[in-house]
């Protein structure tokens, strides 16, 4: 009885929170749109001299499978014992792992010419460039899959005293980050130049306490933030903090310096694409308390990077697996056929060829909400598609002939300026050994993450590149004064579903473990929003752990 | 008579007044620029300029006759002075003896000429209009006419037009007032047309100045290399100049002195000889950097060495050092042997690509002031270049002061240790530099010092050996980090320890 009365309340609240959200919606896409056609009287005006356009991952592959536009027949079909289907870290990890272990018989398909998904990089005239991810850092040393495929690629080239010693080449070259602040650039991101004594021994003591959150463990004596995060402990001491946000985490600890919020704020858009408010205690501790990597040759989580940022990682992982990787392929449509085998209908973006897939098992490497189209058919039992979210972003590769001088720390690899939209940019030709280079690349990144999800993604697919211009040279020229005249080209990409978000109770609640659950022995799931949390890491243990799951069955 | 010409007469004495003021700043600026202490510099203009305006007032009395064309005549001057006086500063800046009887002569002329002007002016509106307000119109003018100068000239003159092209505008501005004068009042004055003629020629004269300016200013920046400049050139990678004064040349890359003729054996010959002289056996040899061919020239004095590899970055300065007759004098035709192999290519990844062995390596970067630079003095760096310097071979790296620099040329030492090679620091004095340091390196320890040197060195020699690998205490090793590409602690130190002192 009251059960039905609660859900009725419960549609309610949706459909009020579904107008609010149409009202939102079209409020902002038709301000963008009016402001386009404004735009437009004045095209570029003072950006006429830079080249570019809006670019992302194929828009055609999402819209065919968001709106189930009905094609062609499968022409032809063939059989493999396994398939892949994404070749995103996830994918590309899980084809490694069976390869390592001398399984051969699959495929793996990716709807993109390139592997590497959210990872991939571009290149051009100056330097290559990551489009989306860009580092990771030294691993932790009870992470032994990480390590041996570092190892395996001379990430790690020996060890000393059992400690890794890192490629010198792939940490990153010093200066490392530098941060706009109180007018000037100091060295390192966390807040100092001109921020008073209480502001900093409130940064002082966040910072302790993250210290310690790194060595705690539960009473089932496992870490209480660990990487991937599957291997942390169960105790509830630390896991119920996935019930409240960060935000108020940091409330009811006393933390209220601008100061340190600003900091935890950024590093929150940097590593999940959201605000404070909407990812729980537990995710946001885990980005400082997860990551324990030592090392003989470095500090403490070092950055590792390459001018194609995560795109070399992408490179590695691939280089085994060549021979199995079928681009061009979107998965459309999975159905199990009368003797128990898979069908995977696959269409070629480019041609508009479909194929058929016959395969006795599944790994099925795609975001989740890509998942249930592919899925209609099957049940996921307790696993709520709708309650994941994504955080959606842009980055813009741009290609500068000059920076101009500016006041304080000289150009670092990771610039962020306190308190503006973007987290920053990280530059491509850091990782050069050049000694003299008139052009860089710098790869700049904005979460869009003021406003609900759905809304900014919406609002971003109405922008025009000359919308984004406006959007991102501002801030810019905030950083660098007439930066704009050294701007050659800047090529804007799209992440409409960037990163998973570990919103309030997603990573702890059940859901996720009810997503990962492998349907019948035959499909089994891996990816970072399986995850909750979205780095290469974890997209790599979940490859992993596929492979292994289906190894076994 | 034109109703417009009173409204165009105010305009001049707005122009008049703003290029006296424009003048008075000028002279005031350039006067800080090349003799420093500004405040000294405006202050005893400025007195100047306002005491030569009062003789110029007091002055106007004994002008009776004809002060349209008096005045017509002293604009044509006043632009002609105060239009050239700049250049003329700048110029001869270096060349005469009393620098300041020029500076201040031209300053209270200007000063006569500016303060004869405005009473003149006053007079002659006097005399053609009957209307007292004018005379207060006149002194608004003037006023605003002084400040829109003092505003537009630190906002708008000097950033824009910089202070000779914007000499020769005022100057222009002021011959044009003459101009205007004599063309509007010809019927009232004598010789009107000769009058006419002059200021135009003046005016054109003032405009090939204001064209031709870039030239003046960029002969003028050779004041501040102290000597003349015979060669100056941008590349793509650093700006060269090359200067002479007497016989010296001296080389400077992007504004920092590489080399002075006069003492440059003293660098090379240490940079060269300890090490080269000690390997009878050596035939290979490897030169990064250097791209002046310089310790070409002293590796040269081996006739055992076959062949000779320089990489260096730059092709328009290796090219300028095989081309330019006193340049080849000087590194005698070094980089025109046919031993020497250019490469001009970037040193990290030209090292990483090679597989040779040498039995010398030469490292004569430019000093670690920058983090691009810094990567060159990197553990990893020695550790690429260790693999291609022969078992029994020897390397040699420039390491900046061991005597302003300490911490900077130890870092150096023990980064190169950190990788496995075996050091022998050095130092000796060069003039030019200062205490100025080297480090050998090997893969073990199979130094012996060379008692024969090449005939003809002027610096290095048995005895200056000795002097060379000691250390007084002024210089002993210090405890250092190592410098690698992820801390780049080099950079830090030699920042630290040369800012200090420059
Ligand atoms: C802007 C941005 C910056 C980031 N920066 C970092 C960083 O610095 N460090 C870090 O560790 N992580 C970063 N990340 C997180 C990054 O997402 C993960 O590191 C990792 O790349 C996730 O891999 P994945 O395999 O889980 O997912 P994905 O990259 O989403 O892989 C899924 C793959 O499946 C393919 N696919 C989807 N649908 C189909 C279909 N129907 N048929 C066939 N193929 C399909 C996709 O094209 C894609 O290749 C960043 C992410 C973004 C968006």
């Amino acid at each position: 009885m009251s059960g039905a009365q609660y859900s009725k309340k419960q549609d309610l609240l949706k459909n009020i929170n579904r107008r609010g959200f149409l009202l939102r919606a079209s409020l902002l896409s038709s301000g963008i749109f009016l402001q386009g056609c404004l735009r437009k009287l004045h095209p570029k005006s003072a950006y006429k001299d830079i080249k570019g356009e809006i670019k992302g991952p194929n828009a055609k592959a999402g819209h065919l499978l968001r709106d189930k536009s009905p094609i062609a027949p499968p022409s032809h079909s063939h059989s493999v014992e396994t398939l892949i289907i994404g070749g995103g870290i996830a994918g590309l990890s899980a084809a490694r792992w069976l390869k390592k272990n001398g399984y051969k018989q699959f495929e793996l398909l990716e709807v993109e010419q390139e592997v590497g998904g959210n990872s991939r990089s571009g290149k051009n005239a100056t330097s290559s460039f990551p489009l989306g991810a860009h580092y990771i850092t030294t691993a932790n040393l009870h992470d032994k899959e990480l390590i041996e495929f570092l190892h395996e690629h001379k990430v790690i080239s020996h060890f000393e005293n059992n400690l890794p010693f890192y490629n010198p080449y792939f940490l990153v070259f010093d200066p490392e980050e530098r941060l706009l602040i109180n007018g000037q650039w100091q060295e390192g991101l966390v807040p100092d130049f001109g921020v008073p004594e209480n502001d900093k021994k409130q940064i002082r003591s966040f910072l302790a306490l993250v210290e310690e959150l790194k060595k705690a463990k539960g009473t089932d004596g496992k870490y209480a933030f660990d990487v991937p995060l599957d291997n942390s402990s169960a105790d509830s001491e630390f896991r119920q903090l996935d019930k409240i946000s960060f935000q108020s985490y940091l409330k009811d600890k006393g933390y209220t310096s601008p100061y340190l919020l600003w900091y935890l704020e950024y590093c929150c858009k940097d590593d999940f694409g959201q605000k404070l408010q909407a990812v729980s205690a537990w995710a946001g501790l885990h980005y400082f308390a997860g990551r324990k990597g030592i090392a003989a040759n470095a500090e403490e989580n070092s950055v590792l990077t390459w001018p194609e940022g995560n795109g070399w990682l992408v490179e590695r992982l691939a280089s085994s697996v060549k021979e199995h990787i079928r681009g061009s392929s979107l998965a459309y449509e999975i159905s199990e056929t009368a003797n128990g085998k898979m069908q995977v209908l696959v269409l070629d973006p480019e041609t508009d060829k479909v194929s058929a897939v016959i395969a006795d098992k599944v790994i099925l490497t795609t975001p989740q909400y890509v998942t249930k189209r592919l899925l209609r058919q099957f049940e996921r039992p307790n696993f709520h598609y709708d309650s994941l979210s994504y955080a959606p972003w842009v980055t813009a590769t741009i290609t500068v002939n000059g920076m101009g001088s500016t006041k304080g720390a000289g150009l670092s690899w990771d610039n962020v300026a306190y308190n503006t939209p973007s987290v920053g940019y990280v530059n491509a030709n850091q990782q050069h050994l050049q000694t003299n280079e008139n052009k860089k690349v710098l790869t700049y990144y904005l979460p869009l993450c003021d406003y609900q999800p759905q809304v900014s993604r919406l609002a971003a697919y109405s922008r025009s590149y000359e919308q984004w211009l406006d959007m991102i040279i501002p801030e810019l020229e905030y950083m660098h004064p007439n930066i704009t005249e050294m701007i050659e080209q800047m090529e804007v990409w799209l992440w409409g579903h960037g990163m998973i978000s570990p919103t309030v109770d997603y990573i702890w609640g059940g859901n996720r473990e009810a997503g990962s659950a492998p349907i019948g022995n035959k499909i089994f799931f891996a990816h970072s929003d399986l995850s909750g949390i979205s780095i290469f890491e974890e997209a790599f243990h979940q490859g992993i752990k596929a492979a292994k799951q289906l190894l076994e069955s | 008579m034109d109703k417009r010409l009173p409204a165009l007469l105010l305009i001049s004495v707005f122009v008049v007044a703003t290029c006296g003021l424009i003048y008075e700043l000028i002279a005031g600026t350039l006067a800080s620029y090349l003799l420093g202490d500004s405040v000294t510099q405006f202050s005893t203009i400025i007195g100047v300029y306002l005491f030569s305006m009062g003789i110029g007032s007091w002055l106007s009395k004994y002008f009776d006759k004809n002060i349209l064309s008096w005045f017509i005549q002293i604009e044509i001057l006043v632009g002609i002075i105060g239009g050239t006086s700049s250049t003329l500063l700048f110029l001869l800046f270096e060349h005469i003896a009393s620098f300041r009887i020029l500076l201040y002569g031209l300053v209270s002329l200007t000063g006569i000429l500016v303060g004869l002007e405005i009473p003149l002016l006053m007079r002659i509106l006097q005399d053609r209009f009957e209307f007292k307000d004018l005379v207060s119109k006149v002194f608004t003018f003037d006023y605003i006419g002084a400040l829109l100068a003092s505003l537009i000239f630190p906002l708008v003159l000097i950033p824009y037009l910089g202070l000779v092209k914007t000499s020769y505008l005022f100057g222009i501005l002021n011959v044009a007032v003459a101009l205007f004068v004599c063309v509007n009042f010809k019927r009232e004055i004598p010789a009107a047309g000769y009058l006419r003629s002059a200021s135009i020629i003046s005016i054109f004269g003032l405009l090939v100045g204001f064209v031709y300016s870039e030239t003046i200013t960029s002969f003028s920046e050779s004041m501040s290399y102290n000597d003349t400049i015979i060669y100056s050139k941008s590349t793509s990678y650093q700006r060269i100049i090359l200067t002479k004064r007497g016989k010296v040349l001296r080389l400077f890359l992007n504004g920092n002195l590489q080399f002075s003729s006069d003492d440059e054996y003293r660098y090379h010959e240490a940079l060269v000889h300890p090490g080269l002289t000690a390997l009878p056996e050596a035939k290979n040899v490897l030169v990064m950097g250097g791209g002046d061919g310089l310790a070409v020239r002293e590796i040269l004095k081996y006739p055992q060495i076959q062949s000779i590899t320089l990489v260096d970055l730059d092709a328009g300065m290796t090219s300028l050092f095989q081309k330019n007759n006193m340049l080849v004098e000087l590194n005698k035709g070094s980089l025109l042997s046919p031993k020497v192999k250019v490469v001009n290519a970037d040193a990290f990844t030209w090292v990483r690509n090679q597989q040779k062995k040498f039995d010398f390596i030469v490292i004569d970067f430019p000093d670690p002031s920058n983090y691009s630079v810094g990567k060159l003095y990197t553990n990893s760096f020695y550790s690429e270049i260790k693999g291609l310097l022969a078992e029994n071979g020897i390397m040699v790296v420039q390491s900046t002061s061991p005597y302003v620099a300490p911490r900077s040329f130890w870092t150096v030492n023990k980064t190169l240790e950190s990788v496995g090679f075996h050091t022998v620091p050095y130092h000796n004095y060069v003039p030019s530099f200062g205490e100025w340091g080297y480090i050998m390196a090997m893969q073990r320890q199979h130094y012996k010092k060379p008692v024969q040197f090449p005939a003809g060195l002027k610096f290095v020699s048995k005895e200056s050996l000795d002097q060379m690998f000691y250390f007084p205490g002024d210089m002993t090793k210090v405890e250092t980090e190592v410098n690698k590409l992820n801390n780049q602690v080099l950079v830090k130190y030699f920042e630290d320890e040369w800012g200090a002192v420059l």
